[in-house]
């Protein structure tokens, strides 16, 4: 069967020059590469499209037109182009080209902490404010990103700008926490209503990561660093007091529900002491214990904590 | 997320204010490309897949949002290529595969074989080549703006406190929209442009006293070009007359049985 339009399109192994990997997953393969028309630099992640009896996978097909649709916002990593190639087997593969950034978040921090200096407080504000905007637009679209942490806040350490990354199918890349030991990092920004088995989620999930990526920009350390996902409940409870249908109603109903030993709820201030009274405020209200309770990530662009930043460019 | 064709972008009302100007930004990716509307063969080929489409839609019992979104496919994607000539299986293959594509992304299940019941079959793997080849073509775009997404905006800027004459107004305007598919000349016009249109029809039909107050509501929109809508609307109102024309031949053949009547019918179609 002749290709109408098929002439003069370049496959993905003729237009791009893979530099080195970067990444693997389940799924695939992530790859530096350079697009070699223009000279520039895109992260490359590879994917087998499974051979179904009914052409293309709708989960496929959904997830890469939100990823589509999202890049039109400059806080979303922005994925420039689906290509299909072929792998060595002949099976037909798609190759996600999405700009490529430098560095993350995750690496932003750490290099704070082994310098030993405090991240400017103004810099937390326009990252803070970033991220935000971000997450409001993916929430407008009506998309949960499910897994926000440092490492998926990919940055410009020169124009420090911030970008969410691994949405949808792009998240697939994402190593799954039980083979690997050190992904258990993604406990740390996980909602409490997820940990104890909530089955429907909703934005807040979002917004609690948010939160806790808040305090940890701040101090530079994890504000709830579990290692397992009893370990994290507790946590949460040492510093927020373990939480009753009073302060939650329905949690006790929640399916990984137990008895825990009572703390009662600790000042943020002790946790984040050099954050100033407006970021304590606005973090309060992340880490609300009731989701619907929690500041929506539109309405936190508004918290005055933003007042004295300057938005022109962000 | 399902995927909404009324709210491609939007699913919670109250952020709305926070993407209608994406909406009206995004809405030229998702037409076809201007070039394609001059070619007779163009219009012919689309005019035989659209048929195809919509006898599927019928013998399927296909919810006509399916229908709809994967014409928006065929014309964009026909847009963007050269019709094959002399192979007349080509047709049927895109057709398939539009169909496909468009009930995949309102996620329902429609398999290869009940599409196919009729005619000659195409292998899965065929069908996912051409697939794959629309997706490349429309960049991956599936999430299609259609003046469905648009009739949301449209009514709330009137200002209509009455809930079911809202729902009212949509259901007329989205029904003259469904009509309005089979006609390639409102190609030419933006979705957005195409349903402002719609709606000031349904409201002149239905709500006569409030239409005066939805139509300056609707064309005092920043989004909208005056000029663009008063040409959009000739065209609807001509279609609008040519439905009224078949609805009454319907209906007068309904009332006569006599052989002379049906001639009569029949001659009547031929001119117009």
């Amino acid at each position: 069967m002749e290709k109408p339009g098929g002439g003069g399109v370049l496959s993905a192994k003729e237009a791009f020059e893979k530099l080195e990997k970067v990444g693997e997953g389940t799924y695939g393969k992530v790859y530096r590469a350079r697009e070699k028309a223009t000279g520039k630099i895109v992260a490359l992640k590879k994917t087998r499209l499974h051979e179904d009896e009914e052409g293309v996978p709708p989960t496929t097909l959904r997830e890469v037109s939100i990823l589509r649709m999202l890049s039109r916002d400059p806080h979303v990593v922005r994925l420039m182009d689906v290509k299909q190639g072929q792998n060595k087997e002949g099976k037909t593969v798609l190759y996600l080209v999405f700009e490529y950034m430098d560095t993350d978040l995750k690496k932003f921090i750490r290099s704070f902490r082994q310098t030993g200096q405090t991240v400017p407080p103004q810099t937390i504000k326009s990252l803070m404010y970033q991220l935000c905007k971000g997450v409001a637009f993916c929430h407008g679209h009506g998309i949960l990103h499910r897994d926000l942490k440092p490492h998926n806040l990919l940055m410009d350490p020169k124009t420090m700008m911030l970008k969410i990354a691994d949405l949808g199918l792009a998240r697939a890349f994402t190593v799954p926490i039980k083979k690997y030991t050190h992904e258990i990092l993604t406990l740390w920004y996980r909602a409490p209503e997820v940990l104890l088995g909530a089955t429907h989620y909703s934005m807040a999930v979002d917004i609690w990561s948010v939160g806790c990526i808040f305090a940890e920009l701040v101090t530079k350390q994890a504000l709830f660093p579990g290692d397992s996902e009893l370990q994290q409940l507790l946590h949460i409870f040492r510093l927020l007091g373990t939480p009753n249908e009073d302060v939650w109603p329905g949690v006790s109903k929640l399916m990984n529900w137990h008895e825990y030993p009572q703390w009662n709820p600790q000042s943020l201030s002790t946790a984040v002491p050099s954050l100033d009274e407006l970021g304590l405020d606005l973090l309060s209200q992340m880490l609300k214990y009731e989701p619907s309770k929690r500041i929506s990530a539109k309405k936190a662009m508004e918290h005055a904590y933003f007042d004295d930043l300057d938005k022109r460019h962000l | 997320m399902e995927f909404d064709l009324e709210d491609p972008l939007v699913s919670l009302e109250e952020e709305q204010t926070f993407t209608i100007s994406e909406l009206f930004a995004s809405e030229s990716e998702h037409v076809p490309s201007p070039n394609c509307l001059t070619s007779t063969h163009f219009r012919v080929f689309c005019c035989e897949a659209i048929s195809l489409i919509l006898q599927v839609q019928v013998s399927c019992k296909l919810d006509p949002f399916v229908a709809y979104l994967a014409i928006n496919y065929l014309h964009r994607f026909m847009s963007s290529q050269e019709i094959p000539q002399g192979k007349p299986w080509f047709l049927r293959l895109v057709v398939i595969s539009c169909l496909s594509l468009a009930s995949k992304m309102k996620n329902t299940t429609l398999s290869f074989l009940v599409i196919q019941k009729e005619g000659c079959y195409f292998k899965a793997q065929s069908i996912q080549r051409m697939e794959l080849l629309i997706l490349g073509a429309l960049k991956w775009r599936m999430r299609s703006i259609t003046p469905f997404s648009f009739l949301h905006f449209f009514i709330s800027l009137a200002e209509i406190k009455d809930q079911s004459l809202k729902q009212a107004l949509k259901s007329r305007a989205s029904e003259i929209i469904f009509n309005a598919q089979n006609d390639i000349k409102l190609l030419e016009y933006k979705p957005s442009t195409v349903a402002a249109t719609a709606l000031i029809f349904a409201s002149h039909e239905l709500f006569p006293q409030q239409y005066s107050i939805l139509r300056a509501s609707i064309t005092a929109s920043e989004y909208l070009d005056g000029e663009t809508l008063s040409k959009c609307f000739d065209l609807m109102q001509d279609m609008m007359r040519m439905e009224a024309k078949e609805l009454m031949i319907d209906t007068s053949f309904l009332s006569t049985e006599t052989p002379v009547s049906m001639l009569e019918r029949n001659t009547k179609r031929q001119r117009i």
